[in-house]
């Protein structure tokens, strides 16, 4: 059981990192913790034996490289939306026809896009937070031993990444890697888009027509 | 493509830091709606119409906006006692009226809340099917005018003892005034002579409506009616006339292939523009091609196919070229270009072909180097592929200054011709308004037309607007004792037509200051046996503002100053303006949605018409209430939901003729307004309105389905929808065929016994009516049509009748060929044209461009679109010219006008230069849509607690001085000084908690109309709003605002314009104007149209 609350909790945890990473411009504190926590660190290979965070205090690095990288990434040149990814005419979907809002809406989840500052429910950093949602509402329904409901949750967890995440995300993120103008956003789009792809195979092999097996830990 | 060694992720759970505290948290919790209450809301509609159907516009439930992004009801449920925290639920009337803001009528809807008897937003009328749901800025922005903090609470007027412009004022009543001014109207007419009935003057700005203004001096017997028109687009109507006897034509946006322009009009400033653009926009979308001309880039400009700035008024040039082309060029498989079937059976040929004399006369002029050989059309087309040969590429390419730009002439020429008959223009303002001559303007632009089928008012082409308009505002007679309309009017006024511009389009009315200052040409006409009155009895601008907007504002000033010229004088004005100022009364009336008016227009091919209502009444009354008294509905209703003592000219007139001016019926004024049903008190709104709307049979039929019951099936069925369109797809509608029944014609409605009509050898029937030789119809191959509205029943590229009127050579589309004809065709030929302009520092004014958001004087009681237009009137420069200048962006400019025919000099205003590449070297450009101004900030009125703002969003307050030949202006504070030091406003509170954002000054434009002398084109009387002007930087002193005048300078200029370049009516004279062409707007008689003078 232990385990599986572990393996859950790792989820979580990456999924709020990388939630956070892509939706808006690190901040002082968050570089604090990456730099202290060794954990966190170690998904950044690049960015270590990157010599600018050594040379630099925070806010310089944040102001002169990091925001400007985002900035560049997130905001310029890139498009983070899945509509933009898969729609024909390569319009933004910023309103409620857009088919994340309706999944959000049945599991009464509502998104703030002026705290996300994003135009569309379908950014990057939305996705991935809703994930962040439901491994959470996943982990406290096996902690209370609902294990139907747990199994349910991680069903909609799959086939949000089936139907939307992986449809798109993969190309975004290998688009960032291509772009990306420091250390630390290349490492983000790779942890990201591995971590995706492992899930997805976890997730796949959870469950199942009979259920999940959390029983058998 | 993952090609990186696989991690661990599992190491995650690992993190010194929870998830939580590294998540953004963009989600939010959600807290479940109360179920019940919400039902009938929800935040995923089917849906997402804008408009509620019909049946529920009565009462419509709708969400407060407020909340809606995040999560709407499901997230707060709706608000009730239990749920204090829920989103509000309006509940709404819906009522339909028509946007007032400019001429093109469209649709509106007021959504009423019920509780609080407030306008909540103005939104389109989905069943109009012109606008087709959609409005404009200025149409949304109605909500902001109607609650307006300086808007006017109640008739007021000039404080006794004090002079006009003094800026006294004391409250007064509407029974005061329909007292006072009742009895000034019947002293008068009481008089009964010819002098009486040109001594009341209705002077209409915008009318935006079809026909009540008119039947009001009509009704009593005058000919006292003057229009805003010749400031506004007569020169684009004459050239109009003279082709269709038409007003104005009408294109067929939708289904064109060319979207043909001079200037922004129509398609993102001008005339009708919002619900052209739409149609434009969707004919674009099929593949129409869009070509601007224009000395501006304007936003039209901006996303056309092509631009092509000219030398403002040498358009001329440029359509006589096409058509040289059109004449003297094959297609790729070597046939004419020309439409023959069409020019043969519809353009009046044949006329000029039989014309030896004005053929002669051609030789002489040198137009044609030889005579015909015979009539025939073969030979009427070789002699106009010699008229128009002499318009070559190089010539057009120097004439319209083109250099560099002649591959821009080809690209045109393929762009038209690739588009067929299907090239639909709309000839407004800019040039033909803007030129001396401009009407040629418009003339020879309907000659590539005509000459490819395009006027033919088929498909996507362009027909003219009187097919496309229904008129039945002015026609509620049945409703009325005398149960028809007035006998026409004996008198011809001088003031509004005098007998030095007989083509006039319309009224001279912006030099109605200049006649009446004018002793000695009154004098002289008097002398020679005209009646011309020396002073007016009473004059009456409606909605409008002859003082701020019509040129030589000063002189304006004047003869309002001078009480014994205007004895008296009132507004029926919604706002505060320029001209109120030096009025006697003002008396409120209402806005877009606080008036009746029946309005169409002619967007489309289609006859559709809209009715604006008061909706405060309206709603009211479906809630129960009733006035009591019936024909002050209007004015007590607005008094019972607090909008203040706003009435409108409606029952405003049918009391004061009815009741006041003609007590006892005596002077037969009376009886045009008296009630029918109800004898003994004025004509009711539904009485007049079921009346005038029932004259639609098939709006009538279809009123009468639906309101079985009614007593006024009419009046309610267009007070519920507000908009009903009575015919769609009008094309070719000269091609309406004439019966004959081998005893009688049958035409327009009337039947003509055949011994009385008289075919002509061109094929024309010819009836005797009213003295005159009227034409009914035309034969053409064997087969009878209406035919167009010219006396021949074609389009006359011929104009026949110029040649009686003194003008013979324009009677056909011209224009000077070589130096030695510029002078000798001066009146065809621009004021600002760049022969004028000699020294680097001279420039072509371009004044005359409308923005989207501003419309001459009627936007300034709006906060939105004072808002959105500040700072966006500077004068544009093209950058070279402002490099060599040394002039800089933001630079204030001293711009003189001066005058290219009497040589004077007007005074300057001073303006902000923006150099920009988007108008034309050595052309200028500053709209004369800004600029307001006012004396004071606000006004006291003895007795009342609050003081009256005055125009507190939108006027600048300036200083003047005035001494009768030198007139200055000069700003003294911003608007959003003038705001601040006011509290708060008393007025509407809730609408305007926002007062403390006002961030303009509203200092950026000037009073540039007050410095243009007034000229009038020679032959179609319109002032040519164009101007040449002489810059240079700003002195220390000057101030962005300031004018100075010489304005007596400007009535010299006036005089030179009349006196050099007019072909005044002589003793040789019988007529006053052809008899034929419109005479707006009241019906004259023969006897009227009489002209007698001696020589002296």
């Amino acid at each position: 059981m232990n385990e599986l609350l572990t393996k859950q909790l790792a989820r979580i945890n990456l999924y709020a990192l990388i939630s956070r990473v892509m939706m808006k411009e690190v901040d002082e504190d968050f570089l604090k913790t990456l730099e202290k926590d060794e954990v966190i660190l170690s998904f950044f290979p690049n960015y270590i034996q990157w010599e600018k965070p050594k040379e630099l205090d925070r806010k310089t690095l944040k102001e002169q490289f990091l925001d400007v990288d985002f900035s560049n990434l997130f905001v310029l040149h890139m498009i983070p939306y899945e509509s933009f990814y898969r729609r024909d005419d390569q319009m933004l979907e910023t309103g409620g026809d857009n088919p994340v809002v309706q999944i959000y809406n049945r599991y009464d989840f509502r998104v703030q896009l002026d705290k996300a500052r994003a135009v569309g429910p379908d950014h990057i950093g939305i996705e991935l937070e809703f994930m962040y949602m439901l491994a959470s509402s996943e982990y406290k329904a096996i902690e209370e031993g609902d294990f139907a409901a747990a199994c349910e949750i991680a069903r909609i967890e799959r086939d949000f990444l089936r139907d939307h995440l992986l449809e798109w995300a993969p190309m975004f993120l290998q688009n960032i890697k291509a772009e990306a103008g420091t250390p630390f956003y290349y490492d983000a789009a790779s942890l990201a888009l591995e971590f995706l792809l492992n899930d997805y195979e976890y997730l796949n092999a959870l469950v199942t027509d009979k259920g999940c097996g959390y029983e058998n830990g | 493509m993952i090609n990186e060694q696989r991690r661990t992720f599992l190491k995650g759970a690992a993190f010194t830091v929870a998830g939580a505290t590294l998540a953004t948290g963009v989600f939010e919790s959600v807290v479940e709606a109360s179920g019940a209450e919400s039902a009938e809301f929800t935040n995923t509609p089917e849906n997402l119409d804008f408009y509620p159907p019909l049946e529920e516009w009565d009462s419509f439930r709708e969400l407060d906006g407020d909340d809606w992004k995040r999560g709407g009801i499901e997230r707060n449920g709706v608000r009730s006692e239990e749920n204090p925290d829920g989103i509000l639920v309006h509940d709404y009337t819906i009522v339909p009226s028509v946007c007032s803001n400019c001429e093109a009528g469209c649709g509106l809807t007021a959504w009423v809340d019920k509780k609080t008897m407030t306008v909540r937003k103005y939104m389109g009328n989905p069943l109009h099917s012109g606008s087709r749901g959609r409005n404009c800025a200025k149409g949304y922005a109605t909500e902001s005018q109607m609650y307006d903090p300086d808007r006017i609470p109640f008739p007021i007027k000039r404080a006794p003892g004090s002079k006009r412009g003094e800026g006294k004022w004391i409250r007064t009543t509407w029974d005061e005034a329909l007292q006072t001014i009742g009895k000034k109207i019947n002293e008068t007419l009481k008089r009964g002579d010819e002098i009486s009935k040109k001594m009341i003057i209705y002077h209409v700005g915008r009318p935006n409506e079809n026909g009540f203004s008119g039947r009001v001096p009509h009704t009593m017997g005058i000919d006292g009616y003057d229009s805003h028109t010749n400031i506004c687009s007569a020169g684009a109507r004459e050239g109009s006339i003279q082709w269709a006897n038409d007003d104005r034509n009408s294109p067929d946006w939708a289904n064109a292939k060319l979207i043909f322009l001079q200037s922004s009009h129509a398609a993102d400033a001008g005339h009708y523009f919002q619900q052209s653009a739409g149609l434009i926009a969707d004919a674009r979308k099929r593949g129409a091609k869009m070509v601007v001309l224009d000395p501006r880039l304007s936003n039209s400009a901006g996303i056309a196919d092509l631009w092509l700035p000219v030398w403002p008024g040498t358009e001329t040039a440029l359509y006589l070229y096409l058509a040289n082309r059109i004449l003297n060029e094959k297609d790729i498989n070597g046939d004419d270009l020309v439409d023959h079937k069409f020019v043969k059976d519809w353009i009046n040929w044949e006329r000029l072909m039989a014309n030896r004399e004005y053929l002669k006369f051609m030789v002489t002029k040198g137009y044609i180097s030889k005579m015909p050989k015979d009539e025939s059309y073969e030979s009427f087309i070789e002699l106009i592929r010699e008229l128009y040969s002499p318009y070559t590429k190089e010539f057009v390419v120097k004439e319209c200054k083109l250099e560099g730009m002649e591959y821009k002439l080809d690209q045109l020429f393929e762009i038209f011709i690739d588009a067929g008959p299907r090239v639909a223009t709309y000839m407004w303002r800019a040039g033909p308004i803007a030129h001396r001559g401009g009407w040629m303007i418009t003339r020879a632009a309907f000659l590539p037309l005509a000459l490819r089928g395009a006027l033919a008012g088929d498909i996507g082409g362009v027909s003219w607007h009187h097919w496309h308009e229904v008129s039945v505002g002015g026609k509620g007679d049945k409703a009325t004792v005398a149960g028809k309309r007035p006998d026409k009017v004996d008198v011809w006024n001088e003031l509004a037509w005098p007998p030095e511009y007989p083509l006039s389009t319309y009224e001279m009315s912006m030099i109605l200051p200049h006649l009446m200052m004018d002793d000695e040409w009154r004098n002289k006409w008097n002398a020679r046996g005209l009646k011309i009155p020396d002073r007016l009895a009473v004059w009456i601008p409606r909605m409008y503002n002859p003082v701020w907007i019509n040129p030589d504002g000063f002189r304006w000033i004047e003869c309002l100053k001078d009480e014994s010229r205007m004895e008296l004088t009132f507004n029926l004005s919604p706002t505060w303006s320029e001209t109120n100022w030096y009025c006697d009364y003002v008396l409120p009336v209402g806005l877009a949605g606080e008036r009746h008016d029946q309005q169409s227009a002619p967007t489309k091919p289609e006859q559709w018409t809209a009715f604006r209502q008061p909706v405060l009444r309206v709603a009211l009354e479906k809630m129960g209430w009733k006035p009591k008294v019936p024909y002050r509905g209007t004015l007590e209703a607005h008094m019972k939901a607090g909008l203040g003592e706003v009435w409108e000219e409606n029952e405003f007139f049918a009391e004061l003729l009815c009741l006041h001016a003609d007590p006892d019926g005596s002077l037969g004024v009376r009886k045009h307004w008296e009630s029918a049903k109800h004898p003994g008190q004025p004509v009711t709104i539904k009485e007049y309105y079921d009346a005038a709307f029932s004259l639609l049979p098939k709006l009538k039929k279809a009123a009468k389905a639906a309101y079985p019951k009614s007593e006024y099936p009419c009046y309610e069925f267009m007070r519920d929808r507000g908009a009903w369109t009575e015919n769609t797809n009008i094309y070719r509608p000269q091609e309406k065929r004439l019966r004959f029944d081998g005893a009688y014609y049958y035409a327009h409605g009337h039947k003509y016994p055949a011994y009385d009509v008289e075919k002509d050898r061109f094929g024309v029937l010819w009836v005797e009516h009213d003295g005159r030789r009227k034409s009914i119809g035309i034969e053409i191959d064997g087969e009878l049509y209406e035919g167009f509205h010219t006396p021949d029943k074609k389009l006359d590229l011929f104009c026949e009748w110029l040649i009686d009127w003194k003008w013979p050579e324009y009677a056909l589309p011209i224009y000077p060929r070589s130096e030695r004809e510029y002078d000798k065709m001066i009146h065809i030929v621009s004021h600002v044209h760049h022969r004028y302009m000699k020294k680097d520092n001279e420039f072509a004014l371009n004044t005359v461009f409308r923005l989207p958001y501003n419309i001459h004087t009627r936007s300034v009681n709006s906060k939105h679109l004072m808002e959105i237009s500040q700072n966006h009137n500077p004068v544009w420069i093209y950058t070279k010219d402002a490099e060599r200048l040394g002039i800089k962006r933001g630079d204030a400019i001293k711009v003189r006008i001066v005058d290219t025919v009497s040589g004077l000099e007007s005074g300057y205003f001073v303006a902000m230069a923006v150099p920009t590449e988007g108008t034309f070297p050595g052309v200028l450009a500053c709209s004369h849509h800004a600029g307001r101004w006012k004396l004071k900030n606000a006004v006291e009125i003895p007795g009342f607690e609050h003081e009256l703002g005055v125009m507190g969003v939108g006027a600048p307050l300036y200083e003047m001085t005035m001494d009768g030949r030198v007139g200055t202006l000069k700003p003294k504070e911003g608007i959003d000084e003038g705001i601040k030091s006011r509290p708060k406003s008393w007025q509407f509170k809730e609408f305007n908690k926002d007062l403390d954002n006002i961030w303009w000054s509203g200092l950026s434009g000037s009073w540039q109309n007050a410095v243009a002398p007034v000229h009038p084109d020679p032959v179609a009387g319109n002032h040519a709003w164009h101007q040449k002007v002489i810059i240079e930087k700003a002195g220390k002193d000057d101030q962005i605002g300031d004018i100075w005048v010489n304005y007596e300078n400007n009535f010299k200029t006036y005089k030179a314009w009349r006196d050099e370049l007019t072909r005044p009516l002589t003793s040789e004279d019988r007529e006053r104007r052809p008899w034929w062409i419109k005479r707006p707007v009241v019906p004259l008689s023969k006897k009227a149209y009489e002209f007698r003078v001696k020589d002296l």
